[in-house]
């Protein structure tokens, strides 16, 4: 094998080493990353932990806000991500010594930087305060394991700096070669800015920087809402940041494995995080059948877009609500034989334009830039055939705006953080939905009559009665961390 | 007057005894016996005659008339003259200054097993057999004065003079072909074979011919192993504790107990009663002073006591001695065997985790798959254990061929040159198949798959030694060794796998080309390591009082890079024969010696790797295309280098009343310095995996003791013999910026790491949260708070475990984590009895410990947990509750608020001393017309275990090493109990 020192010579490799910092974007296997961001999703009103089958504290016991600080899922979420951290760092430290195009050293570094930043991003919404490491070097010296936890401004200082610099450095999308596409672009890392902005409240620049997005024409909405989730659709006009999984039997862990994960467990899936009736009625409250039947397969149900399955089996019996997320679900004619995990060729999509136009009506809101904020509200909803309602201000407004990103990013991983950065009177709004008098925790214990979720009580209906908001607004550091580091990484409170 | 006296000189199972010596008391008339024992020797009138043989007591006669006088000789137990291997050469056991202990190969045929190290057991004080489960063939570890290293702590096996690879099981040696092993403990004793020696080394030598008439003998024995069942809830009980659970958690019910459609009681569906195990033994030996031989073959064959696993061996073994002329002896050893095995699947955790309300078998109505998919899922996703065992097809077909040929030159009577060559040649091959089946999504295989791994072992090694031994006017005895050696090893391997054989049921079809599938894997490897060795070793011994022993080894290994590829390593003891002393004048004590000795060892099984900074390589696609991928896959470290042990031993062996009674004790302290470790960084410095480091000195301190008493009282005759052993390591120093090692990671005890090594501290103790006790009332919960009035565990309920805040901050978190539990004995040790009586015969072998924790990882679920997995019977009455306010367990819940089951805590920590009957034999002796003697048996082995310990089976493996997993059980397959019945035939 190739040693370390030694392999910096060339371009190829240069570049092959970059696509290693890929890989740890959504990790390698199921359980490092794409499982944890499932349990993130468990975490709010939109999922229930699912499989009723298998009451396991580092899953349904988070979901239920009682969190096994423990689970490992926190701990390779963890693990994972630095390790991105540390190939970014070690590219970003031996490409600008290798002999190469030098457009392309600049490129590969941004994209570097661009995943860096990504990985901090992840990691200091979900845990608050990090140690931070930026260079290879350092891992060398005793020093490095006296590391403490930075404060979270620290590492938001470190993000904006190395998205500021990509978006300097990256090509746009129509910049990109056939071969190229999928890599971050400067309209990945701006979208990727503007979410930062966002949750840091900086409306303005948040506003702005979605807007060089919008308007940079590089990217529109796909005509049908269902198009956006397709096997083998790579890189369409809305796709900002994708993974793309592809079909290979030769090639372990090269395609998606939700499907799998995520798919019921009358159809071969694990049965793990099922839609909430409540997210349901969310998408009848507002007579949006186009993106609920692309979002939510019902059990006994025919799934809409695959034509060989007339009545889906959710086994309501192993699973609590009879539902699974359609935006996963592989149409029967459409799954590689076999049909397991990791092979499926379903993109996984971190970032669309619909995601940023969002941001850009809720920066606009916060901005006190109504008329703005409701046109980008409207672009939104005109596509699944909605009216808006352009009177529409204040706190209905903002209500509005935030529902529009629920309904239309259901189910993709945002709602968790959204839930947590969203405040009304500086109140987080998961606040507001869990806990002991949670309007979420109300709805599921006093009012739900929903024929699957109150007869399988295999997952109790007073999910996240146990939220305490001076404890969940972060995950707990792994204790494992805690011994590595011999307590030089402290807990969050509470935990 | 001359009288002429003749007779037969038998030994005492009346075997005629060739070169027996005769001899005219106080005169230099004496004879010999001739092939058939026979003597004849002309005497004075009045004249007393001694009888005499090597290793049996002498016997005199005084003539008075008789013309025949036939005698038989007993073996002389005190084994003074004994002669000791050492290593390139042998000694008498009065010159050993050094730690030696050794086990004859008699004691060692009386338990039967695959391997003969299991009979070692307690026979040799410091010296411990981990039993590796119960599993047919599996391979028990053996362990010389503690582990001390963490690259594994299998001593090197010398068989006959040739060194084997590092990790030989001795399962391939018929425990019959055993003449004795010789355990060299100290690195004194060691140090003569370098590199290969820290972790001690075992000498063993075979049997060869004897002169004189060939000699036949039959060993068949033949019984059942059974095991102890382990009594789970069924599905009465399981019910109410899931329902308990619940309710106590504010939730409604699952199930409703008075309705029962099924209850699998999961043991008897997969456990074999009985299975049978089966030994058989021929040995035919003799010879004449030209030609000594010995020949034996033996099978073996053992079943386990589930659907799958079983393990055969034949083995043939066929020593000759030539002498050539009165100065050349050559000699030949060939020994093929055959061995074949299926594995054993480790069914045991499944079993006992499936729920009793899981049907064994699918109804027939709702059966669609193949023959592997018949089997029911279980609700709570364990593995159906019947289901997996009648997936499991693997079968491996090992052949080994070792010859061994030495010539010896008696260059003149002093000066002699031996020169040795070894070969050791083994093939293996392993066919598996994992067939498709469906259970349910977790559970499934979409594709079969056919494996083929084939791999070959070829090791040669050279000697060559000239030794000088002379005693100079009677009072200085000389010994020196110098000699030459040359290993080479060489390993090969070919691993193939295809999917796709398009019938799952056929057998016929589970070959690599009857697969017609797309993956098709083959990978294969060869490596070679040669060593080149240079040693030389001196005794001198004044009067038979003052030895001295000095040995010096280079070893030269191609493993290592070129310049630090010579390790240099030596040893210097030094004994006092004080009972030898003008001064020392004892009726009571014939023996008493005192021993002190020093020396320096090696273990060169590094990671060669952990010194690399690796790039892996992967995949990724753009544009739904592959492109490769490349990273760090290993953060290395250039300075790796080699352990060495270090060790001081001091000891005093005694006799009394002529070695009736006999005693050694030896206190020896062992320093390793250099340890490896895999050491885990911090997870933020993003580095994959562990770094490999030399992680400082160890010190491991402890004591052997050995009491032997032999006595014959008419027709009773009786054998003791205890050993105690104690040994207790602690970390004197660990690698700069690493103030402690860590170890045995648990995923559900919250990703904890529940061993620590500190410096100062016993190395690789327990560590968790302390336990105060139960919560009776939430006054209780209340009080429990820290100086400010802070509730520590606020979510705590009555019935929840109360946990220490060592800190005394008002919070439970993980620095209120301590030391819990020390998994080393106080004391280990074995007592072997002897007992015969006319033609009776009773020996028992008892091993046991006593001081040692272990870390019962299954008490995580047995007694509730909070996964829906079965837990073991009685646990209603174990567990916490209102009205069992005195119970061990905490209160039944699945939430667990508390996190009573979450966190490593002293609940699961145990006390397991314990005492075991490994083996008992009751023998009786009769003739037969035709056979010289007779002797049938019946034996027990492990039919009887004392211990508190609640677990299944207190001997725990140290597997992982000492840092690592030392003392944690893991439920593994238990050893069965074992009913023999067996015959002796001589003739």
């Amino acid at each position: 094998q190739e040693q370390l020192d030694d392999f910096f010579s060339t371009e190829e490799k240069s570049l092959n080493f970059v696509n290693g910092i890929y890989n740890k974007v959504n990790g390698e296997s199921w359980w490092q990353v794409t499982m944890p961001r499932q349990i993130n999703e468990m975490a709010t009103d939109d999922n229930w932990s699912g499989n009723t089958l298998q009451p396991r504290p580092d899953i349904t016991g988070i979901a239920a806000y009682n969190v096994f600080p423990g689970s490992t899922y926190f701990n390779s979420f963890w693990e994972s991500h630095y390790i991105g951290i540390t190939r970014a760092n070690i590219a970003l430290e031996r490409i600008p010594g290798v002999n190469m195009d030098e457009n392309l050293k600049t490129r590969l570094m941004a994209e570097s930087r661009f995943l860096r930043a990504f990985f901090y991003f992840e990691l200091v919404r979900s845990f608050g305060g990090l140690p931070i490491v930026t260079t290879y070097t350092e891992l060398l010296e005793p020093s490095i394991s006296d590391k403490v936890r930075s404060p979270i401004a620290e590492v938001y200082e470190l993000i904006e700096s190395d998205l500021n610099s990509a978006i300097n450095d990256l090509p746009l999308k129509s910049q990109q070669s056939a071969i190229d596409l999928g890599r971050v672009t400067k309209g990945a890392a701006q979208s990727l800015l503007a979410k930062v902005y966002l949750t840091e409240e900086k409306w303005q620049s948040a506003k702005d920087m979605a807007s060089e997005v919008i308007n940079s024409g590089e990217y529109s909405l796909e005509t049908q809402f269902e198009n956006i989730y397709k096997v083998n659709h790579y890189n369409g006009p809305e796709s900002i940041f994708e993974i793309n999984y592809f079909t290979d039997l030769n090639f372990s862990e090269v395609g998606n494995g939700l499907p799998i994960t995520n798919g019921s467990r009358g159809d071969q899936g694990w049965g793990w995080g099922s839609p909430t009736s409540d997210l349901e009625n969310a998408f009848l409250s507002e007579g949006d059948n186009i993106r609920l039947r692309s979002t939510i397969i019902k059990h006994g149900e025919p799934v809409y877009g695959d034509p060989t399955t007339t009545s889906f089996d959710g086994k309501p019996t192993e699973n609590k609500s009879g539902r699974t997320n359609r935006k996963f679900y592989v149409p029967v004619d459409e799954r590689p034989v076999p049909y397991q995990r990791a092979t499926i060729a379903l993109p996984y999509i971190h970032i669309r334009l619909a995601d940023v136009i969002l941001m850009h009506a809720e920066a606009s809101y916060f901005a006190g830039d109504e008329g703005t904020a409701k046109t980008s509200l409207k672009t939104i909803r005109d596509r699944v055939q909605l009216t808006t309602n352009m009177a529409l201000t204040g706190d209905a407004l903002r209500d509005a705006i935030w529902k529009e990103r629920r309904l239309e990013l259901a189910l993709e991983h945002h709602r968790l953080f959204d839930l947590r950065r969203q405040k009304i009177n500086g109140v987080p709004r998961i606040a507001l939905l869990m806990g002991p008098n949670g309007s979420f925790v109300n709805y599921n214990v006093n009012i739900s009559t929903d024929p699957f979720e109150t007869t399988n009580l295999g997952e109790p209906q007073d999910k996240g009665k146990f939220f305490d908001i001076n404890t969940h607004l972060v995950w707990p550091i792994p204790p494992e961390e805690i011994q590595l580091s011999k307590g030089n990484i402290t807990q969050n409170p509470g935990y | 007057a001359q009288n002429v006296v003749k007779g037969t000189v038998t030994d005492e199972n009346n075997n005629p005894i060739p070169s027996a010596s005769i001899l005219e008391k106080n005169t230099k008339n004496g004879t010999t016996t001739d092939f058939d024992g026979k003597y004849t020797i002309t005497i004075a009138n009045n004249a007393t005659i001694i009888f005499s043989y090597l290793g049996y007591k002498s016997k005199e006669v005084k003539y008075a008339g008789q013309k025949e006088i036939s005698i038989s000789l007993e073996p002389d137990v005190a084994q003074l003259d004994e002669i000791v291997v050492i290593g390139y050469g042998s000694v008498s056991r009065d010159k050993v200054t050094s730690s030696i202990s050794t086990v004859k190969g008699e004691d060692l045929v009386k338990q039967v097993a695959s391997n003969p190290a299991e009979a070692l057991q307690g026979r040799a004080a410091g010296v411990q057999v981990l039993s590796a489960g119960g599993n047919p063939g599996a391979s028990p570890q053996i362990v010389i004065r503690g582990i001390t290293s963490t690259l594994g702590s299998t001593p090197l096996i010398v068989l006959d003079g040739v060194m084997l690879p590092s990790g030989t099981s001795l399962n391939f040696l018929n425990p019959a072909d055993i003449e004795n092993f010789q355990i060299l403990k100290d690195a004194s004793a060691a140090a003569i074979y370098g590199s290969r020696a820290s972790n001690g080394v075992v000498l063993i030598t075979s049997k060869r011919g004897k002169e004189g008439k060939t000699k036949i003998n039959v060993d068949i024995s033949s019984g059942i192993q059974t095991l102890e069942k382990i009594q789970m809830a069924g599905a009465s009980e399981y019910m109410q504790v899931i329902n308990l659970r619940r309710t106590n958690d504010g939730n409604q019910p699952l199930y409703d107990p008075t309705n029962i459609t099924t209850d699998t009681d999961w043991w008897d569906e997969t456990i074999e009663n009985f299975a049978p195990i089966t030994n058989a033994n021929i040995n035919l030996s003799g010879g004449s002073e030209k030609i000594k031989y010995s020949g034996s073959v033996s099978l073996f064959d053992q079943e386990s006591n589930y659907t799958k696993g079983w393990y055969k061996r034949f083995t043939g073994r066929f020593n000759v001695d030539f002498k050539i002329s009165d100065k050349v002896t050559l000699s030949q050893d060939l020994s093929p065997r055959v061995e074949q095995y299926e594995n054993t699947p480790g069914l045991l955790y499944n079993l006992l985790r499936i729920d009793p309300l899981t049907e064994v078998y699918l109804p027939q109505s709702q059966r669609t798959g193949n023959i592997f998919s018949i089997y029911e899922a279980s609700n709570n996703l364990v593995p159906n254990p019947v289901g997996v065992a009648s997936r499991v097809f693997n079968e491996t077909f090992f052949f080994g061929f070792f010859s061994n040929t030495k010539l010896k030159y008696e260059i003149t009577n002093d000066l002699t040159f031996n020169s040795q060559i070894g070969l050791n040649l083994t093939k293996s091959r392993t066919d598996a198949f994992s067939p498709t089946y469906f259970t349910n999504p977790n559970q499934q295989r979409q594709i079969n798959t056919v494996f083929r791994n084939t791999s070959e072992r070829f090791d040669y090694v050279l000697n060559n030694t000239l030794n000088f031994e002379k005693t100079i006017v009677d009072k200085h005895y000389i010994n020196f060794l110098g000699g030459i050696a040359y290993d080479a090893q060489n390993v090969n391997f070919l691993n193939a796998s295809q999917d796709g054989v398009p019938d799952d049921e056929n057998p016929l079809l589970r070959y690599i080309s009857a697969a017609n599938g797309e993956t098709v894997n083959a990978s294969g490897s060869e490596s070679q390591r040669n060593i080149f060795s240079a040693f030389f070793r001196a005794i001198y011994s004044f009067d038979n009082k003052y030895t001295f022993n000095a040995s010096i080894r280079a070893d030269s290994s191609s493993i290592f890079p070129e310049d630090g590829r010579t390790g240099i390593f030596s040893g210097v003891s030094f004994s006092w024969d004080i009972d030898s002393e003008e001064f020392f004048k004892s009726e009571i004590i014939n023996n008493l010696k005192f021993k002190i000795a020093t020396g320096e060892v090696g273990n060169q099984n590094i990671r060669i790797s952990g010194q690399f900074f690796s790039v892996s390589d992967g995949n990724f696609g753009f544009g739904g295309d592959r492109v490769v991928t490349n990273f760090l896959g290993n953060f290395g470290n250039p300075d790796l280098k080699w352990e060495t042990v270090r060790d001081q031993n001091i000891g005093i062996d005694l006799g009394m009343w002529n070695n009736a009674f006999t005693a050694s004790i030896e206190f020896y302290k062992r320093t390793s310095e250099d340890l490896l470790f895999n050491v885990e960084p911090p997870n933020y410095t993003g580095i994959p995996g562990t770094i490999a480091q030399n992680v400082g000195s160890f010190e491991s301190r402890g004591f052997d003791l050995q009491l032997g008493y032999n006595k014959q009282l008419g027709d009773f005759k009786l054998g003791l013999n205890l050993t105690i052993a104690s040994n207790e390591s602690s970390a004197v120093s660990i690698a700069p910026g690493i103030e402690q090692l860590l170890g045995q990671k648990r995923e559900d005890l919250g990703n904890r790491f529940i061993k620590i090594t500190e410096v100062g501290e016993t190395v690789g103790l327990f560590q968790g949260f302390r336990t105060l006790g139960i919560f009776q009332n939430q006054t209780e919960i209340n009080s429990h708070s820290s100086e400010n009035g802070t509730i520590i565990q606020p979510n705590a309920q009555p019935g929840d475990l109360i946990f220490e805040d060592k800190n005394n901050d008002g919070l439970l978190n993980d620095d209120d984590m301590q030391t819990i539990g020390n998994p080393f004995a106080d004391f280990y040790g074995g007592l072997n009895i002897n007992l015969e009586y006319k033609k009776f015969d009773l020996s028992m072998q008892w091993y046991g410990t006593y001081g040692n924790d272990v870390f019962n990882y299954p008490s995580t679920f047995l007694n509730s947990g909070t996964q829906d997995v079965n837990i073991a019977a009685g646990t209603l009455n174990r567990v916490w509750s209102p009205t069992n306010t005195s119970a061990t367990y905490p209160r039944l819940t699945q939430q667990d608020r508390n996190g009573n089951y979450q966190r490593p805590s002293d609940l699961f920590i145990e006390d397991a001393s314990y005492l075991r009957l490994r083996n008992i034999q009751l023998g009786y002796n009769f003739t037969l017309p035709g056979f010289q003697n007779c002797r049938a048996f019946i034996s027990g082995q492990n039919i009887l275990t004392i211990t508190g310990y609640s677990g299944f089976d207190p001997e725990v493996s140290g597997g992982g090493g000492i840092i690592d997993g030392f003392g944690v059980d893991y439920a593994r397959n238990p050893v069965a109990k074992t009913f023999l019945l067996g015959l002796n035939l001589s003739l």
